[in-house]
């Protein structure tokens, strides 16, 4: 199959069925709701099981009980939607039952507004659910990676045994490009007989299955707690990936960005080249784990200057940035968040202040 | 009854932690008999609720998961969704299914999932100490309704399987109780019915048990019989709400 | 060569499936319409598509002088299906040409059945947006069966075909050439009329139009990202 033209929505959808997930469940909510419209037709065809929950906190453990049986499954959501699944995700880290969430996020607080915004970077890098909790969180910048990652998402959330979530904002959901599914990424999902509950004649065996995330005493808790967190760990070493810009170049700014935002700091930098002024760019593809170590490198550069996170949300992964750079150069903060995605022109004027 | 010594295969060897007199024991004994009799323990799974059975998996011999307080009913219809072919049930106290996880169980309900739901209304919050529930009775003192259940603050207390027996959905739902030997045989028919009717794909299969927690309600297990038997039966009365049949 | 001038009055009506490219024709239709000197009202009834809507377009068709029918400013950007009353006003005095922008699909198509009274006795053309290169619409039988779910949502028919084969920037001529003999081929299988192709106004030199029989619009694209600007006007 050759090249086609999608709503990142609708990638999103066949990605999964294209990764070998045949399960979803899931709430509507604008701006991702157009997932659900495509997988309604799409799933029964494709022989799989498409539910419409009652609400995000059922849909979380209708996710949960089909991770539980061993089966691929994944839900889409936006950011309402996310926070009532947080406590799902949570009972899922700790009883480690592999799953996608897919976040399409919109402005907030509250209801905030249905436009773009990737003001839940905390959340999903820090906060996702109660207890210590940390999930992969893959964040795509066009459709054709929102497809890819959410078919790498399944075969990762497996070999961690933990959800992981691809942060889109609602750009990537709503836009539409050129989208082709590459067949690498089509993987066969492990046996998970020595954990799931999929009933002892499934595997054959006289050995009952268990999940649980309830540890009462607690040196056994903490180390289970030690347990996720050498995953955690383990993440930061083998899964750590981003995309640089203009860094071959004696850049004298350092731009951090990613998302669609990063989409608009890539126009910024060809527009800034042309004026005489070289930007680099590190665009995190994961969020957690961070790439620090290349943000790091990339500050220390002799000819940068000042370093800038720019993000659609109020100063969250200028957090992740200041700590990344260690105090070695300026690091600053610019965007916007409401649904409003800030301009080229916006993010030259900024770059401008700073060098 | 010489059988009822004998441990069914489906209950391990395990000494409960339940209070004495209370009645979470005697229904899983009846859950164990009846999945040995229709011989299904390879391929079933519960799912254990947040109350004071969250240890339940303990006394059991199959697969078993905890659910998060309240929502085993979603839990429940995304492993049966996904693989028809298990036999899945809930096992849920009143504050957990008639509560917090109430619009679970009504949407599970409804949507006809086959799975089967075992609902333990003892009137109050067991596992925290005792707190007021949705079925607590009215004028019932509790930890947190010290001068009695106020119907004209908080409601009447919500009867579960005459409101799901109000779904147009086909459904079996029935009220039973082990607080006698004389009401157990029955019970285990409603039981092993429950399950039949899973097994045949047939319907969602729901049966409440009305019990006690003599440890909360400050009584002996002898006068917490009474109390339920006096109080709760007459309000929540026995026998099948709804048959699939009837739909 | 200069292609053939697309004919189209009264209430026409864009629909199509799901993301098959209507809004940015209905701009650039009526943009088209109103150079030709032709009085142009545009509708914005896309009320399934949150973003990437007409109403994006509304500064430009307003200095152009094109008159659009929206919800009120305030409810711009709610996640509202709002149904403006100024839209069956338009269908009732229609003027020269009204374009009326629907959302995609059977779904997107449905709110033209609440209207069935500003529509009752009044003549209007229905055409349907085909991308080949959009999932659902890469096959007769698909674009066929697109029509029927419109049709059946709408209570209203379909009367013509426009084809819009494109990948967005990554669209080459042979793409074009290829889209033109696919909706040439729907358009003989289903008896409907195809009204005219689009292609970008970057490409148009690259194309040849002898090939192509009906006529072809000039696509300013004028619905993009943030990080790109709309082609001028
Ligand atoms: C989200 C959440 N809220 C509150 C609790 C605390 N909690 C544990 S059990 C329970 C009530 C259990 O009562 P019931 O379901 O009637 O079961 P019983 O103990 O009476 O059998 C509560 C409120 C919790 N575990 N999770
Ligand atoms: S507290 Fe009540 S419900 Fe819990 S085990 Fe004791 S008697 Fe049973
Ligand atoms: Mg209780």
């Amino acid at each position: 199959m050759g090249k086609v033209l999608m709503k990142g929505n609708e990638a999103i959808g066949e990605a999964a069925i294209r990764a070998g997930c045949l399960n979803y469940f899931a709430y509507p909510i604008t701006p991702q709701s157009e997932v659900a419209e495509y997988l309604s037709r799409r799933l029964p065809e494709a022989g799989g099981v498409f539910l419409q929950g009652e609400s995000e906190v059922a849909v979380s453990y209708m996710i949960l009980g089909a991770a539980a049986v061993g089966e691929r499954v994944f839900t889409t959501s936006s950011s309402p939607g996310i926070s009532l699944m947080s406590e799902g995700i949570s009972y899922m880290v700790g009883m480690e039952l592999p799953a996608v969430f897919v976040n399409i996020m919109r402005g907030g607080p509250g209801l905030g507004g249905i436009l773009p915004s990737q003001a839940d970077y905390l959340q999903a890098t820090k906060g996702i659910g109660h207890g210590d909790c940390r999930l992969l969180a893959l964040a795509p910048a066009s459709v054709q990676e929102a497809a890819e990652m959410v078919m790498m998402a399944f075969p990762l959330a497996e070999k961690y045994k933990n959800p992981v979530i691809v942060l889109g904002d609602g750009l990537i959901g709503q836009m539409m490009e050129p989208v082709e599914f590459p067949d690498h990424l089509a993987t066969e999902p492990p046996n998970k007989d020595d954990w799931a509950v999929n009933g002892m004649d499934t595997r054959n065996s006289s050995r009952r299955n268990l999940l649980r995330s309830l540890y009462l005493d607690p040196e056994v808790l903490n180390q289970h707690n030690l347990n996720l967190r050498q995953k955690y760990e383990r993440m930061k070493k083998e899964e750590i990936r981003f995309e640089a810009y203009n860094t071959e170049t004696d850049y004298k700014a350092l731009i951090v960005s990613y998302g669609t935002m990063s989409r608009v700091c890539r126009t910024a930098i060809d527009q800034l080249k042309a004026q005489g002024l070289e930007v680099g760019m590190i665009r995190p593809q994961t969020v957690f784990p961070f790439p620090e170590g290349a943000i790091e490198e990339a500050a220390e550069k002799e000819s940068c200057e000042a370093v800038a996170s720019i993000e659609m949300s109020m100063g969250q992964m200028v957090e992740d940035v200041q700590r990344s750079v260690k105090g070695k150069r300026p690091v600053s903060w610019f965007g916007k968040c409401g649904g409003e995605v800030p301009t080229p022109e916006e993010v030259i004027e900024f770059v401008k202040t700073i060098v | 009854m010489g059988k009822t010594f004998q441990k069914p295969e489906a209950l391990a060897d395990q000494v409960t932690h339940y209070c004495p007199g209370c009645t979470h024991g005697v229904i899983h004994r009846l859950i164990a008999e009846v999945i040995d009799e229709l011989g299904i323990r390879g391929r079933t799974v519960g799912v254990a609720p947040v109350g004071c059975a969250v240890l339940m998996y303990n006394y059991f011999t199959f697969d078993f998961m905890e659910a998060s307080h309240g929502r085993a009913p979603a839990q429940a219809t995304g492993l049966k969704r996904v693989r028809p072919d298990l036999v899945v049930f809930t096992y849920q106290g009143d504050g957990d299914l008639a509560s917090i996880g109430m619009a679970e169980i009504v949407h599970a309900a409804n949507r006809g999932e086959k799975f089967t739901t075992i609902f333990v209304n003892n009137a109050v919050y067991g596992m925290t100490g005792g707190q007021m529930a949705p079925t607590t009775m009215p004028g019932q003192r509790t930890t947190t309704s010290p001068f009695g259940r106020k119907v004209e603050e908080v409601g009447m207390p919500i009867r579960v399987s005459e409101l799901l027996a109000s779904l147009a959905t086909p459904g079996y739902i029935t009220r039973q109780t082990v607080l006698k030997p004389k009401y157990i045989n029955r019970a285990k028919k409603a039981v092993k019915k429950a399950f039949q009717y899973q097994l045949d794909n047939t319907c969602f299969s729901f049966v409440e048990f009305v019990s006690t927690c003599p440890t909360n309600w400050g009584l002996t297990p002898v006068e917490a019989i009474k109390w339920a038997e006096e109080k709760m039966l007459p309000y929540y009365p026995l026998g099948e709400m709804k048959t699939p049949e009837e739909a | 060569m200069k292609t053939k001038s697309i004919q189209l009055e009264g209430i026409v009506i864009i629909a199509g499936n799901y993301g098959s490219g209507k809004t940015e024709i209905s701009i650039n239709l009526a943009i088209d319409r109103k150079n030709a000197g032709v009085a142009v009202r545009v509708a914005d009834l896309d009320l399934v598509n949150p973003y990437f809507r007409t109403r994006e377009a509304r500064q430009l068709l307003s200095k152009l002088g094109i008159e659009l029918a929206l919800p009120p400013d305030e409810l711009l950007q709610a996640d509202l299906p709002i149904l403006s009353p100024l839209i069956s006003g338009m269908i009732r005095q229609p003027g020269q040409l009204a374009l009326i922008d629907v959302g995609g699909d059977d779904a997107g198509a449905t709110v033209l059945a609440t209207l069935a009274d500003a529509f009752a006795g009044r003549d209007y053309q229905m055409l349907q947006v085909v991308n080949p290169l959009r999932p659902n619409s890469d096959t007769i039988s698909g674009c066929l069966n697109i029509r029927n779910e419109i049709e059946a949502a709408a209570k209203m028919t379909i009367s013509g075909i426009v084809g819009n084969a494109n990948l967005i920037d990554e669209t080459t001529p042979e793409d074009i050439i290829r889209g033109y003999d696919f909706v040439k081929q729907l358009s003989d299988e289903s008896g409907l009329p195809l009204h005219f192709i689009t292609a970008s106004v970057a490409l148009l030199p690259e194309i040849n139009l002898n090939r192509i029989a009906c006529p072809v619009l000039a696509i300013r694209r004028q619905l993009v990202p943030p990080w790109k600007k709309a082609d001028k006007i």
